[in-house]
This record gives structure tokens, C-alpha cells and sequence, in this order.
């Protein structure tokens, strides 16, 4: 029998995503952070100001890399999410050698949906609260995942308009089709991983949840539904905020805090390196620089807060940029092992068998398994 | 047999009080840092334990070091399909719980391994099937009754960073019941596949401690589900906890003396009936169960 693997999972260590690019990163940063309560505190003296200098940076560079692409048709849609991100920074062979496959989403599935399933979840029961006029209880993580995929295929009730239909997003969407499709497995396999996502995620803000929350990246009253970008009109990119929250309001005096939920910390990349990506992301998609990264990990129960500065968003933008560089050396040549940065995502390469680098990575790690020799 | 779950959620122990928790994180972060110092691990590259690895540390770091774990085969596609169908009455109480469900199950959640093994066998896949059915019924019916309020969750990761990160002791506990911010205390279930043997209890303890140190309060009960039929509860002493955490330390230094190059002890047993590296172990094919004659032969 071969050894158990998971289709979804492309990383070694790497768990359930907490959704569409809001997955990967590492609470064992060698990087300063300061560890705090989950406030929306920090900033910038100038938070406008800092986005809009973002932005026109950001755009300028991206302007310049897609400058020398003489047929726009060919590069297709950039999509700039975290996934994207951490994949052209550290390997950007195998980033090209993905393909307009890899670069694409791959569509839902249980372990991608687990997150997206439990924020929309969780905005539902707060809304529900909302509607009713009363402060949400407790949420039961099973039971508010199922009353939110009932809720979905319910029509509106009666004309008077204080039912309205819930509104349900792409992963709802997805869910609906599942539903229609008589598959119960994964329904069940949604509800295990987006149960335990909302479980996590409560656990450790705490219930109730900090003052002045927002739940991002899901939909209907209680939560706002994409952070994006686009550089201009005619740019193909778009840069995606993937954070799972904010608290505080969005003032033009900045303070607010981005919200990063990670259901476990595994082989990821820094964690600074994370933030910066999704406070850049969130800078450029609202104008308004955020003053704080707040990452917390339902395997450890940590909540670290990341300090949003120049240096922090110069750092995502920068992961930002290189993910259009590498879309257009990828019109020239897509995956060539010159570049190759080899890193235990090589074990799961498909251009394994094509990558020096890589082999030679592999035959070196597999002396080794978790910090102890193998024999 | 299996009704113990369902007592041990109608009246829960009072659980050991936090205060002991900081000192057994103090003593395991200091046992870290010494065995960081001659295992060579940083933040970068850390040792990573499991409880799989903790035990086989202890138990033969010679086959824990083994390359080969031991290949796959009708048993552990059984044991899997056992857990798997655990973990499904636990998420869908109200469903029929069954073999093709539970495959199906895993199949959803990425893991095709199962369902590819099935399809290999053929019409000799009934054999496994009906072994497996026979184990699920209990257990199943055991985790479907949990009420909601428990706030049963599945793989519910737990990870604990010692010595700045450079040792790490991770798993997934198998179902999670109470514990905060439900008001109810904490219940760990494990879910055994095989035949009850008393090694089990050690990882029941291992999970209590992490979860311990995650979140500031200690479960109250370890309750280890197995497919014979048994139904294990351990409730949390202060003691246990003790236990667990002197096993992890002494795991960390057989690993720091491993990683600095120290030959692997060879350490035969029980165990080495079913070890891949037997053929190549004199010890191991030397050893004989107790009160086998064999045992004694020159």
C-alpha cells in the first residue's frame, strides 16, 4: 500500500488551509515579534498616506515588469494571493513551472474550504444575533456550520423583508452544488474542517469575540467579503488580502488590526513574512495602511502581533511584485532549475525528476527525518 | 463496554487544577534546551516529536530511526477505516455510519489511500470489509451520542514549541470534547484500530499534556476508544501529567544523543514481532515471547 498521502496537501506538514490564500505560515519566526492581546492598536503617523505612496510604488513596479510583455493575451490573469506569494519567493522555477493550472484556483474542496466554510459560519450565527437583536451566544462549531449550509439553500421568507436570503459567496455556492449533488461525505468532511476551524478561532480570541471584530473574506451583514486590488483597469493582476478578520474601524487615522487565523503552523514560511504580505495586500485594497497584524495558530493557542512599519510593507510589496516578475519570465521559460531554491516542498515537486538542485536536496533530507538521523 | 464515554460526559471528573502546568512547562522547556545543546536543532530545522516517535524513542530507537515504518496492509487500511468512522458519528451524529461512508469520508478530507487499497484487492476487499464493519458498529455509536455542547471537533492539532522552537511536540488529537471556551472540561479521545495493550494509555497522557500547556487547563479525561470493544478512561492526575512529561524529557535526550551521532541502542521486546528492521536486527530476531522455549536456546 503507499504511504498516506493527501491530494489536496502540495507541502509536507502543511494542514488544512484556513481558505483561499490564507494558508501557510510559521509562529517559530526567528524574527523580533511582540506578543499582545488581540487589540487594534499600533500604526503608522500617516496611514493614508502610506497606502497611497504603496500603491503608487506598487503599481510602477508592476507597470515595469509587465512593460516588455508584447502580447498582454498571453500572460492571463495574475492572481496574487498569499499561496502565490510564498511559491514565486521561494521557488520561482517551480512557480512558473505550474502553469496556468497551478496559477489558477483549483477549485473547492473540503481541506481549501474548511476555512471559508467556518468564517462564512461564523458571520452567519453573528448575524442571525444581530437580526434578533440579542448578543450571540457561544456558537456550537458543528451545529453553526449546518445551520449556515441550511440557511443557504432557504429562500427568503415572505415579503416583508427581514429574512432575506442569505447571501452565500463562492464557497456557498460550491456548497449548494454539493448538496445538490447528494454527496455526503463531503459535507461531512466540510463540517469536521470548517467545525474545527471556527472551534480554533474562537478558542483562542476568546468569546466574545474582541470588540470591534469584522470577520473578512466571507459573506452576508456581519462581514465584508474581499479585500482586492487592481492597479489600474487594464493591469490582468489583482492582489488578494487573505486575512480572516479586522479589528477596529477603518478611520483615515489608521490603528486597525488585521486578523490572521492559522488552524496549524507547520513547515510555512516566516511569519513576518506573512504579515507583511497580507498588510500590504490590505493597504493597497483599502488606502488605509493597517497598524497591526494580529497571527494566531489553533494548534499552539498563540496570539503574536506583528507591527505594521515601512519596512514591513515595503517587504510585501516586494513578494507582491515578485510574483508578476515571475508570470512574465514565465512567457519565456517556464520551469529551469537555474533558479531552483530547493526547501522540503521539492519532496512533492513535479519537476522533481527534472531539477538537479532538487534531487540533490532530497538525497541530503532523506538522511534526515524531523531532526534525528535515518537509517 | 463503550457506555464509558457517555458516563464520562453525563458526570465529569473535576479536573487537576492549572496551578501545576507553568512548572512542567519550565522543567520540559530547560530538558529542551539541554538536549538542544548536544542534538545540534534550531528554530530552522527543529527535532519533531510525535507521539509515535516519543513511544519509539522509549521503546527501540533503533527502529524508531528506521527508514522503513513498516509497510501498510490490510490491518492498518482497517485501522484506518475504524478511525475514520470514529470521526464521522462524531461530526454527523444523526448519520448511518458504515464502511463505504467512512471511506468516503477520508476520500473527502484528501486520503485516497483507503479507497485505492480497496480497489486493488478486488473482491478480496470483502474480507476487509467485513472485519472492518464488525469494529465500527460500537465505537460509532459510542461518538454519535455526544451532544453538541461538547463541542466535538476532530484532529484537533496541538503543538507545543520548546527551547525557542527548536524542539516541537505536535499531534492530532483523534476527537476533542469540552474544554475552553465551552465550560465544560476537557475529554480526549483516542481512537485504536487494533487490540487494547496497555502501551496505549501512554498516548492518551501525552495529548493531555499538550493541551494542558496550550490552553491553561488540564482535560479531565483521556477515554481511549478501541475496536475490541474496550473502552479505556483515565482521569487526569496531576501524577499522569508528571509521567507524560518525564517520558517526553527522556525522548528528548535519546534524541539529542542519536542526532550528535551516538549509535541507536537496540532494545527487543514485543514489538519486534511486527519490526521491518528485524532481519537486520541480531537482538530483535533473537527475542522470544516470554515462556517460549525458543527464548532460551543457544
Amino acid at each position: 500500500m503507499p504511504s498516506r498521502g493527501n491530494r489536496f496537501r502540495p507541502v509536507e506538514g502543511e494542514a488544512t488551509s484556513s481558505g483561499r490564500g490564507t494558508d501557510d505560515l510559521d509562529l517559530a519566526s526567528p524574527e523580533p515579534v511582540a506578543s499582545g492581546p488581540p487589540t487594534a492598536r499600533h500604526g503608522a503617523s500617516d496611514p493614508v498616506g502610506t497606502a497611497d505612496r504603496l500603491r503608487a510604488e506598487t503599481s510602477k513596479r508592476i507597470a515595469g515588469a509587465l512593460a516588455g510583455v508584447l502580447s498582454p493575451g498571453a500572460l492571463g490573469d495574475v492572481y496574487v494571493g498569499w499561496v502565490a506569494a510564498r511559491e514565486a519567493a521561494t521557488c520561482p522555477a517551480r512557480y512558473r513551472g505550474e502553469g496556468e493550472h497551478g496559477w489558477g484556483f483549483p477549485g473547492w474542496s473540503p481541506p481549501l474550504a474548511g476555512g471559508a466554510c467556518g468564517r462564512a459560519a461564523l458571520a452567519h450565527h453573528v448575524a442571525e444575533a444581530d437580526r434578533a437583536g440579542r448578543p450571540a451566544a457561544l456558537p456550537m462549531p458543528l451545529d453553526a456550520i449546518r445551520v449556515w449550509m441550511r440557511a443557504l439553500r432557504a429562500p427568503g421568507v415572505t415579503g416583508d423583508g427581514r429574512t432575506p436570503p442569505v447571501e452565500r459567496g463562492s464557497v456557498g455556492d460550491w456548497i449548494c452544488d454539493v448538496w445538490d449533488a447528494g454527496d455526503p461525505a463531503t459535507l461531512a468532511a466540510v463540517a469536521a474542517l470548517g467545525g474545527r476551524w471556527m472551534a480554533g478561532f474562537v478558542r483562542v480570541l476568546g468569546w466574545p469575540l474582541p470588540s470591534g471584530l469584522t470577520l473578512l473574506n466571507a459573506p452576508g451583514p456581519a462581514a465584508v467579503s474581499a479585500l482586492r486590488w487592481r492597479p489600474d483597469a487594464a493591469a490582468p493582476v489583482t492582489v488578494a488580502c487573505g486575512a480572516d478578520a479586522r479589528l477596529g474601524r477603518v478611520t483615515g487615522a489608521g490603528g486597525f488590526a488585521l486578523v490572521v487565523h492559522r488552524v496549524t503552523t507547520g513547515d510555512d514560511d516566516a511569519l513576518r513574512v506573512r504579515a507583511a504580505f497580507e498588510a500590504a495586500a490590505a493597504a493597497l485594497a483599502i488606502g488605509v495602511a493597517p497598524g497591526s497584524v494580529l497571527i494566531t495558530a489553533g494548534d499552539t493557542g498563540d496570539r503574536v502581533t506583528v507591527p505594521v512599519d515601512d519596512d514591513l510593507l515595503a517587504l510585501g510589496a516586494e513578494r507582491i511584485v515578485i510574483v508578476v516578475e515571475q508570470r512574465v519570465v514565465a512567457l519565456e521559460r517556464g520551469f529551469d532549475p537555474t533558479d531552483a531554491t530547493p526547501s522540503g516542498a521539492c519532496r512533492h515537486c513535479d519537476h522533481l525528476a527534472d531539477c538537479p538542485p532538487g534531487q540533490a536536496w532530497t538525497h541530503m533530507a532523506a538522511r534526515w527525518r524531523g531532526g534525528l538521523p535515518v537509517l | 463496554m463503550v457506555d464509558g464515554l457517555g458516563d464520562v460526559l453525563a458526570r465529569p471528573p473535576q479536573p487537576p487544577a492549572p496551578d501545576g502546568i507553568a512548572a512542567l512547562r519550565t522543567a520540559l522547556d530547560d530538558g529542551a534546551r539541554a538536549a538542544r545543546s548536544v542534538g545540534g536543532w534550531n528554530q530552522d530545522e527543529p527535532l519533531r516529536l510525535s507521539k509515535r516517535l516519543v513511544t519509539g524513542l522509549l521503546r527501540c530507537p533503533r527502529r524508531a530511526l528506521s527508514d522503513d515504518q513498516g509497510a501498510g496492509g490490510d490491518d492498518v487500511a482497517v485501522g484506518w477505516v475504524v478511525d475514520a468512522a470514529a470521526k464521522l458519528a462524531a461530526v454527523s451524529p444523526r448519520r448511518q455510519v458504515n464502511v463505504d461512508a467512512a471511506v468516503a469520508f477520508l476520500t473527502a478530507l484528501g486520503d485516497s489511500t483507503v479507497a485505492e487499497h480497496l480497489a486493488d484487492l478486488g473482491p478480496a476487499a470483502a474480507r476487509l470489509t467485513s472485519d472492518a464493519t464488525a469494529r465500527i458498529d460500537r465505537l460509532a455509536a459510542s461518538l454519535a451520542r455526544v451532544d453538541a455542547g461538547w463541542w466535538p471537533r476532530v484532529e484537533d492539532p496541538v503543538r507545543v514549541p520548546l527551547a525557542g522552537g527548536a524542539v516541537t511536540v505536535a499531534g492530532r488529537i483523534d476527537v476533542l470534547l469540552g474544554g475552553p471556551p465551552t465550560g465544560r472540561p476537557g475529554v480526549i479521545v483516542e481512537v485504536k484500530g487494533g487490540r487494547w495493550h496497555d502501551a496505549m494509555r501512554a498516548d492518551g497522557h501525552l495529548y493531555a499534556l499538550l493541551v494542558a500547556l496550550r490552553d491553561g487547563e488540564v482535560p479531565a479525561s483521556a477515554v481511549t476508544l478501541v475496536s475490541d470493544g474496550t473502552t479505556h478512561v483515565e482521569h487526569i492526575r496531576p501524577a499522569l501529567l508528571q509521567h507524560a512529561a518525564e517520558r517526553l524529557d527522556e525522548s528528548m535526550r535519546v534524541a539529542a544523543r542519536l542526532a550528535a551521532g551516538e549509535p541507536p541502542a537496540t532494545l527487543p521486546g514485543a514489538h519486534c514481532g511486527h519490526c521491518p528492521v528485524r532481519p537486520d536486527c541480531p537482538a530483535g530476531r533473537a527475542w522470544r515471547p516470554p515462556g517460549d522455549g525458543a527464548a532460551s536456546a543457544p
